[in-house]
């Protein structure tokens, strides 16, 4: 079944592949880039050591550490689960592409947490159950509503991955100068081995340890970017503020002639209703990804789970802000004129060949965003594989399943998964940020309204569950499969389905529910208990 | 008797609810304003001569404006200040306003404690 569904989607991908985004390749010399392979070799063994000597801290002692400490740390951990490759490499590649457009995915990103905030965290923790799939099958009292849920996490998880296998394979084509293709193959070996041991490791240590690194090798160039292209650099998020000024109008060596308005003017390229599209997809799909989510039922208590939520955001907006600037300063050098090979979803290295800095600064981001990917795929991996072994497996097929047999089923998962998605990966069928998009359609489609009716509308009903599911499933794939110069695909693009799809799936599921009987008495005690803190 | 405990956003039941959806719509509508009210903004006030040609995925060419006007041309901390507004304020603006709902949900969390 789950095979199916791979080759299903693989399918999918394939029809929508044959287009432009033929991977270029970043290093035609083929020669190894000695201090950047070494600096990623050494992210990557510090990333294991941290493992290996945080083992013994366990999630309880980590919460019972303190609470101020707690609340950050939890943020950071989201956060480093949060950022991937597609914050790192792939935004700033679209904002360059795109301009002012491309800020709806910087915006999508992070104000979907204010959504997350106020309509779920609080509610989900005091419902107090393990996983997304354990909610839906508990609070829409169906193990095929379940069942279905399990499987669209994977969905979530094997399409996001897609975009970060594409971004460990750029950034490993680039350091060590092997083809793409191996390059995808090598860099999924690394990131299965890696998981594989870290997840028997202290996962939550290391995942402020990868935050820290996400953070400094995502600063550290940026100063010296904006220092030799001339701009503000003590704080060059606020620098790059007049390059995109210098670009629109002309100045600092850019001549009115050669200067593009096209980079800051809002309607430009797109349309308004394109940038809502995008924008509120985003936002919807932040709302409702299942591994985020499910980051708050370790918590123990309910203002835990909320202020990490505060925290994430903090942590995750420090990179945000600085990303635009990566695009704007390669921007700028590219309009100077300075020469070299421009990919978008590898120009935050690009800024810093542009900029003529030495090899070592863009190594450093190089290093940064492979860890970034790595620390997002193993999330990934692990909710795949928890979905297959936890909820299908154990809860659905196999009730009295011993404990190691769930871990072997698990760990076999892992490897399905991770394997699988190689063959997507090797032939991307879009931008890293737009995939990525794609998987965000997805979980706000289906787990956006589950949610969302599900806390916040007692009367519905599981038979109202299943059909959204099928139709939130109809529209992301519909949205893929029409034909690019249909009227509804303007309306409808794949990366943005969830403009249309929400509504659709929310207005379903009321009209269904109010078609079949009411939930039971307890779901709706339940509830409100949920609500009124008891 | 029996009391309502059929949950709707928009019709809540309870004492800790009433309060608590109150400052959540408050919070969502702040959040909405911001980001696309502002969208809006930018192509209400846009100079209607400063045009562009656009080749639609369907095919179709459209004139639409560029959405140039003072909120664009006005520098700020360097910015135009659009692009600041969006790529910056905003992004604080959640922040915040994430910070205020969990202080005020704490508090009325502390306070729900000491009524029971």
């Amino acid at each position: 079944m789950k095979k199916m569904m791979h080759w299903g989607l693989t399918l999918f991908f394939m029809l929508i592949a044959s287009n432009a985004f033929a991977v270029t390749d970043l290093n035609p010399e083929g020669e190894i880039k000695i201090i950047p392979a070494i600096m990623m070799t050494a992210l990557l063994v510090l990333f294991i050591l941290v493992g290996v000597f945080s083992k013994a801290q366990t999630t309880e002692d980590y919460w019972a550490a303190g609470r101020g400490v707690g609340q950050i740390g939890g943020g950071m951990a989201i956060a480093s689960n949060w950022m991937s490759a597609a914050s790192y490499l792939g935004m700033a590649g679209l904002i360059y592409l795109k301009g002012y457009f491309a800020i709806a995915y910087v915006l999508g990103w992070t104000g979907g947490y204010v959504l997350l905030l106020v309509l779920m965290a609080g509610q989900v923790r005091r419902y107090g159950k393990f996983t997304a799939p354990d909610f839906v099958g508990d609070r829409y009292y169906s193990t095929t509503a379940r069942f279905m849920s399990a499987l669209i996490v994977i969905l979530i998880s094997f399409v996001y991955a897609v975009g970060q296998y594409k971004g460990i394979g750029m950034m490993f084509n680039w350091i060590f100068g092997i083809s793409y293709q191996t390059s995808v193959i090598v860099g999924t070996g690394v990131v299965l081995t890696y998981v594989l041991i870290s997840g028997m490791l202290g996962a939550t240590k290391n995942m402020q340890v990868q935050y820290v690194v996400i953070v400094i090798t995502f600063f550290l160039p940026l100063f010296f970017i904006a220092n030799k292209l001339g701009y503000f650099s003590a704080v060059p998020q606020i620098g790059y503020g007049a390059a995109i000024w210098d670009i629109g109008h002309g100045g600092n060596g850019i001549t009115a002639a050669i200067s593009d308005p096209s980079y800051y003017l809002p309607f430009a390229k797109y349309t308004m209703y394109h940038w809502f599209a995008l924008c509120m997809t985003l936002m919807l799909g932040t709302a409702g990804l299942p591994h985020v989510i499910g980051r708050f039922y370790v918590v123990p208590r309910v203002t835990d789970a909320r202020w990490q939520v505060v925290w994430g955001l903090f942590c995750i907006a420090l990179v945000y802000w600085t990303a635009p600037a990566y695009s704007a300063f390669a921007k700028f050098s590219n309009l100077l004129g300075t020469s070299g090979i421009i990919t978008p979803d590898a120009i935050v290295v690009n800024a810093a060949e542009l900029a003529g800095l030495p090899e070592g600064f863009a190594g450093f981001l190089a290093a940064g965003g492979v860890s970034a990917a790595f620390s997002t795929v193993g999330g990934l991996l692990m909710a795949g594989s928890s979905a297959f072994a936890h909820d299908i497996y154990f809860r659905v097929f196999k009730p009295n399943a011993s404990e190691e047999s769930k871990m072997l089923i698990a760990r076999v998962g892992t490897v399905i998964l991770g394997v699988s998605i190689i063959i997507v990966a090797l032939n991307p069928p879009a931008l890293i940020a737009q995939i990525t998009a794609v998987a965000f359609a997805m979980g706000a489609n289906t787990f956006f309204p589950l949610f969302l009716l599900g806390l916040w509308w007692s009367r519905t009903t599981k038979e109202a569950a299943i059909a959204g599911m099928v139709v939130g499933l109809g529209v992301t794939f519909g949205s893929m499969l029409l034909p690019k110069t249909s009227i509804l695909a303007y309306y409808i693009p794949f990366t943005s389905s969830a403009v249309v799809g929400v509504p659709a799936v929310i207005a379903t599921m009321i009209i269904v529910s109010l078609m079949t009987t009411e939930p039971s008495q307890e779901i709706k005690e339940l509830l409100y208990r949920v609500h009124n803190d008891e | 008797m029996d009391k309502d405990i059929n949950i709707n956003f928009f019709r809540p039941v309870g004492d800790f609810m009433k309060k608590d959806v109150a400052m959540k719509q408050k919070i969502i509508i702040v959040w909405f304003v911001s980001v696309f009210g502002f969208l809006l903004l930018l192509k209400l006030v846009a100079d209607p001569n400063e045009v562009v040609q656009l080749t639609l995925s369907t095919g179709e060419v459209i004139t639409q404006v560029t959405g140039k006007s003072f909120l664009t041309e006005t520098k700020f901390l360097g910015f135009p200040f659009h692009y600041w507004y969006s790529s910056q304020f905003l992004i604080a603006l959640f922040i915040f306003l994430c910070y205020v709902y969990c202080k005020f949900i704490d508090k009325l969390e502390s306070e729900h404690e000491s009524q029971k």
